[in-house]
């Protein structure tokens, strides 16, 4: 047996929910086009979910509006008015229109972009003041000359991690390059004379990769890790802030490098 | 934050300022991930999604219309939307082996956490001044991201009597809601 239509200006309040699928949605919404009074209704009746939504409010975890507004900066924006290609695609079913080829290479480039806005971030948050003279500046573009190769590598490999007791890590990481670039979100700011060092760690031995810059709203900017490995796990310690040649104290976070 | 606040920082936010858009985000991010948590469940998830959500904020302020609608309306709108895309995409994965059974232990795990986070006071009143049969379709719907045809298989009711439940129950929601304002 064949479900019932429904009434379409019935619908108003499952629709409110979002509670209408398939060709129960594509009627409603056809109804809605040329029913001002459900136009009106549909928003009274969001303001009432609006108020189930703020009743289930939790707090989200570290670091990650710092992340979203990151990436909005690299996100461009829809103009105000829809124009019909833009319309043609709303209606197009989820995920269709964007739905990548090649997944995988499609996600490292989001995740590649998304690093590329927080090293913008914490760029412009810095003031990137520090490189005054020519010699600096040729390190500092030698060094994210380094850091977009990584993120760039055609074997290219997001991981993240959770830090204890808070933030998380991002990692790209090359076999190509045997290298790895590294960003953080959230860790817990640290007392004066402390920095944050990180740790190549395997087969063959603990090696100081080096120090996480100062946190700007929360993140850390990349830094990048030569050397890596087969074996090899990254860690991350709580150092004096000149760095410490062992790992002296226990790691915030380990992170299996083998994938 | 006034409504009407956000709303202009959403105008702002439209001509593409990030100072305006770091403030929406830190004022309806907990919002936002607490009702995708809900509906969503895994944490993970929930995260990517809430991430999703602010991100879909940013690129289409442009199509906020105050006249339409409260701004907060229009985001929890979003966040809502895409996080009920996200589960039912996962059930669609799921449903083929325990097609009887899943129903069952999701309606349990439903009412129970609805239950443990509606932690304001207002609206869980509200929703006790609705029937049962009003309160369990809208929170079926709204926390648990089922269909109004879901719904009516879950309680074992006609589909039209859930679809003018859940109306009446938002109408009756939201009536309680702005009188004690």
């Amino acid at each position: 047996m064949r479900p019932r239509r429904p009434e379409p200006h019935t619908l108003a309040g499952a629709y409110a929910l979002d509670a209408v699928a398939g060709t129960d949605k594509v009627r409603f919404e056809r109804h809605l086009a040329s029913c001002p009074a459900c136009v009106r209704e549909l928003a009274e009746l969001r303001e009432a979910t609006a108020r189930l939504a703020g009743a289930a409010a939790a707090e989200p975890p570290g670091g990650l509006v710092q992340r979203v507004v990151a990436s909005a900066a690299l996100t461009p924006q829809l103009p105000p008015v829809p124009g019909p290609a833009e319309r043609w695609r709303a209606r197009l079913p989820m995920g269709t229109a964007r739905r990548p080829a090649r997944p995988r290479r499609a996600l490292r480039a989001r995740l590649a972009l998304a690093l590329a806005a927080m090293l913008l971030a914490v760029a412009a948050a810095s003031g990137a003041i520090a490189l005054t003279t020519e010699h600096r500046l040729g390190a500092a573009e030698r060094r994210d000359h380094q850091i977009a190769q990584v993120l760039t590598a055609p074997d290219a490999v997001m991981l993240t991690a959770r830090a204890r007791p808070q933030g998380t890590a991002t990692v790209v990481m090359s076999h190509r390059y045997r290298s790895l670039v590294l960003t953080t979100a959230g860790l817990p700011p640290l007392p004066a004379g402390h920095r944050y060092q990180v740790w190549l760690m395997g087969p063959s031995g603990d090696r100081p990769a080096g120090l996480l810059p100062a946190a700007h709203g929360g993140m850390t900017g990349p830094v990048i890790a030569t050397g890596l490995a087969a074996g090899d796990w990254i860690g991350l310690t709580v150092a004096p802030a000149a760095g410490s040649p062992r790992s002296a104290s226990a790691p915030i976070l380990m992170l299996n490098l083998a994938t | 934050m006034p409504d009407a606040d956000l709303g202009a920082y959403l105008g702002e936010v439209a001509r593409g300022d990030q100072a305006a858009f770091e403030v929406v985000c830190a004022r309806t991010a907990a919002t936002v991930f607490g009702v995708v948590r809900s509906v969503v469940r895994d944490p993970f998830q929930a995260e990517e999604v809430c991430q999703e959500v602010l991100l879909e904020v940013w690129r289409c302020a442009s199509r906020f219309r105050p006249g339409r609608g409260s701004a907060m309306a229009w985001v929890t709108t979003i966040a809502h939307r895409r996080a009920v895309d996200r589960v039912r995409a996962e059930r669609r994965l799921a449903e083929r082996e325990q097609r009887a059974t899943a129903h069952t232990i999701a309606y349990d795990e439903v009412a129970e956490t609805v239950q443990a986070r509606l932690d304001r006071e207002r609206v869980r009143r509200c929703l006790r001044s609705l029937t049962e049969l009003q309160r369990e379709s809208v929170t079926l719907a709204y926390y648990g991201g089922y269909t109004f045809r879901e719904v009516s298989g879950l309680l074992g009711v006609a589909e039209g009597t859930v679809k003018t439940r859940m109306r009446d129950g938002l109408i009756r929601l939201r009536d309680c809601l702005g009188a004690g304002r």
